[in-house]
């Protein structure tokens, strides 16, 4: 092979597991082998549906082969849940005027209801995986009649920041990361976003971007995106405050590519200060994202990585300097529910400090993928 | 009542009741039990009486007893259709590889195979064990009565064996013996080694390093799935499982890959 001369003596791949090793078996203890074989063995997928796709019998295939919508399967345990807590609510209120009863129940529900049933996971996104152990692959996206692709295959855990970013109809979103655009056309399937702004700094990468739009979404819908290549760093000088929901999902190790692929490696020696200055970086970019939002709007942060210095770290830092250089007042949301809802089939973290970390296991090989929610009061 | 039965039984079987009985009357002789000599008489029955007796009286001779000749019969019928000089030839070979009495017997009880395995075969497997694999003669001797299914290898998928032990798993000859190696199938073995490499218990040893904290060559090889899976490798059966799944798919892959490279 050509470029076995200048190739580093020890692969990228084992310097990442070593890195890992060490860092790792700190952060998650005993979780970490079981991890760590996950990450060395193949990845599973999900199947998002594209729901601009003219045919319908996907689904029908998809069921067939015994996969299952996730997000759908959450959205019915949420409903039961919510269900289940209203019933109780009546009987523990037996004294009150019956007719009384309503009113008094939906203020409450707003401001009492537990976190799990307060979010809806009620969204237009469906996402089919195989069930946990079930090793099958999906084929390959085919094209409608109108040359429109029906599915994107990605980790199906990266569908939870998008979910948890919980679009509204009408909100103005913006993706500060976007490219290739896996979540960006997650939102877009929403339906509901009022404009989408989505940025990435790197050209190439936005090219990428461009062409997942091109084979998803229809001419009129991909107009009202707007894809702009800046450095995310500096996005609050170009509009501030503007945005109701904000996703910053950050360059990060790539855990999972880190130990697999050599190609394009962060672990490589040339990269080792581009690799330590990433926290940094992700820092800046969720400041940008935060500075982005308009008060009362929500910003969610993400990273494919188990690393809690790229992670809860970052999302601390900022929440301190978000409050203390900018006098903005920021609060973490609790989003323990979507392990409640989500564990059939993502393996979470119980263990993090501030927001959810999907852990990959051999049983659902998913993830890693973190992600936390911010309030911007 | 009995005797009415055992005559419909041996009737049914196609033997002349008197000669049957006559036969009977000769393993009997030979040490068998009546019940016994019964059974012995119902593998290949067809065979003539002479030749089951003269079949027979090679296994005793080789220090088999009745209940270990019937059960090996039992299993292997087409024993009793051997010459018996092939079977004594057989026995002579596996003497001189230094199996003697209870270990010669034990071999054969094991791998009763060992009598119809092709001459030839049987050579190429002692030659490879010896000469490329480098176990001496003694551990030669040990690993034959221990694990005799390893003559039926194929030599290359032996060495391929042996080699994948030797320089990815780190472990001497001698370890390897203790172990009893070649008990577990290599595949069965890959799966574990594999297993325990990912989730980060078992290391290569870099050269010339004798002492790590690998898990015992004879660990990963003689508990049954369920104590390695609690002991060794710390995990669960669901996600070896899987495991075991995606890395045979894994190969698969590779080797389809391969091939294609070579047809390019
Ligand atoms: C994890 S990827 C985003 C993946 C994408 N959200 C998806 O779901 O397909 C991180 C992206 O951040 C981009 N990036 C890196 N530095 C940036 C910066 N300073 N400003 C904006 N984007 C940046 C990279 O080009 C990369 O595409």
């Amino acid at each position: 092979k050509k470029w076995a001369a200048t190739a580093p003596r020890i692969p990228c791949t084992r310097l990442a597991l070593h890195h890992f090793d060490v860092n790792y078996s700190l952060q998650l203890k005993d979780l970490w082998p079981s991890v760590r074989a996950s990450l060395l063995c193949e990845q599973k997928y999900g199947a998002l549906l594209n729901n601009f796709s003219a045919d319908d019998y996907v689904t029908q295939e998809l069921e067939l082969m015994n996969a299952t919508d996730f997000v759908s399967e959450g959205s019915r345990k949420a409903q039961q849940g919510a269900a289940a807590e209203e019933v109780r609510r009546e009987e523990s209120r037996p004294q009150e005027v019956p007719g009384k009863v309503r009113t008094v129940m939906q203020t409450e529900t707003q401001a009492e209801m537990s976190p799990p049933l307060r979010a809806s996971i009620s969204s237009n996104i469906k996402c089919y995986t195989y069930p946990r152990g079930d090793i099958t692959r999906f084929r390959p996206a085919r094209q409608d009649s109108l040359g429109i692709l029906d599915y994107y295959l990605m980790d199906a855990a990266s569908l939870l920041p998008v979910l948890a970013l919980n679009v509204q109809r009408g909100d103005l979103v913006l993706d500060l990361c976007a490219a290739p655009g896996g979540k960006t056309l997650a939102l877009l399937q929403t339906g509901l976003c009022g404009h989408l702004a989505a940025n990435d700094v790197s050209i190439s990468r936005t090219k990428r971007l461009y062409s997942i739009l091109n084979s998803y979404i229809p001419k009129n819908i991909r107009e009202t995106v707007s894809v702009t290549s800046y450095d995310g760093r500096d996005w609050k000088q170009l509009e501030g405050g503007t945005f109701h929901k904000v996703l910053v999902d950050v360059p990060c190790t790539t855990d999972r590519h880190a130990v697999m692929e050599e190609e394009n490696n962060i672990f490589h020696k040339r990269r080792t200060k581009e690799r330590q200055m990433l926290p940094m970086l992700q820092l800046q970019l969720l400041m940008a994202g935060i500075l982005a939002t308009k008060p009362g709007g929500k910003v969610v942060y993400s990273t494919c990585s188990l690393s809690s210095l790229q992670n809860e770290c970052v999302v601390e830092r900022a929440v301190d300097i978000a409050e203390t250089q900018f006098n903005i007042s920021v609060h973490v949301e609790d989003l323990s529910h979507f392990r409640m809802l989500f564990q059939d089939t993502f393996s979470f973290f119980s263990d993090c400090r501030l927001g959810e970390l999907v852990l990959p296991h051999l049983t659902a090989n998913f993830g890693p993928m973190y992600f936390c929610k911010l309030h911007r009061v | 009542m009995a005797g009415r039965l055992l005559r419909g039984c041996v009737r049914a079987a196609g033997l002349c009741p008197r000669r049957a009985f006559g036969e009977a009357a000769g393993l009997r002789d030979m040490g068998f039990s009546q019940e016994q000599a019964q059974r012995l008489l119902g593998v290949e029955s067809r065979l003539s009486p002479q030749r089951r007796e003269a079949a027979v009286a090679q296994l005793l001779l080789l220090g088999l007893n009745a209940e270990a000749i019937l059960g090996l019969l039992e299993r292997r019928p087409e024993l009793l259709r051997m010459p018996t000089e092939r079977l004594q030839e057989r026995a002579g070979k596996l003497r001189g590889l230094g199996l003697d009495g209870g270990q010669l017997q034990r071999a054969l009880i094991r791998c009763p195979e060992l009598f119809t395995l092709p001459r030839k075969r049987m050579a190429a497997a002692v030659r490879l064990l010896r000469e490329r694999c480098l176990f001496t003669a003694e551990q030669l001797r040990e690993v034959l009565w221990t694990c005799p299914n390893v003559l039926l290898e194929e030599p290359h998928q032996l060495h391929h064996h042996f080699q994948y032990v030797y320089f990815r798993m780190g472990v001497q000859q001698k370890e390897m013996v203790k172990a009893r190696l070649f008990r577990m199938p290599f595949a069965e073995l890959r799966n574990r080694h594999i297993f325990l490499e990912r989730r980060g218990l078992y290391q290569t040893p870099c050269k010339g390093q004798t002492q790590t904290n690998n898990p015992k060559l004879k660990d990963i090889i003689q508990l049954s799935e369920k104590d390695f899976l609690a002991n060794v490798a710390h995990s669960t059966p669901e996600e070896f499982e899987v495991f075991k799944k995606l890395l045979a798919r894994e190969e698969e892959e590779k080797e389809e890959e391969e091939e294609e490279e070579e047809n390019r």
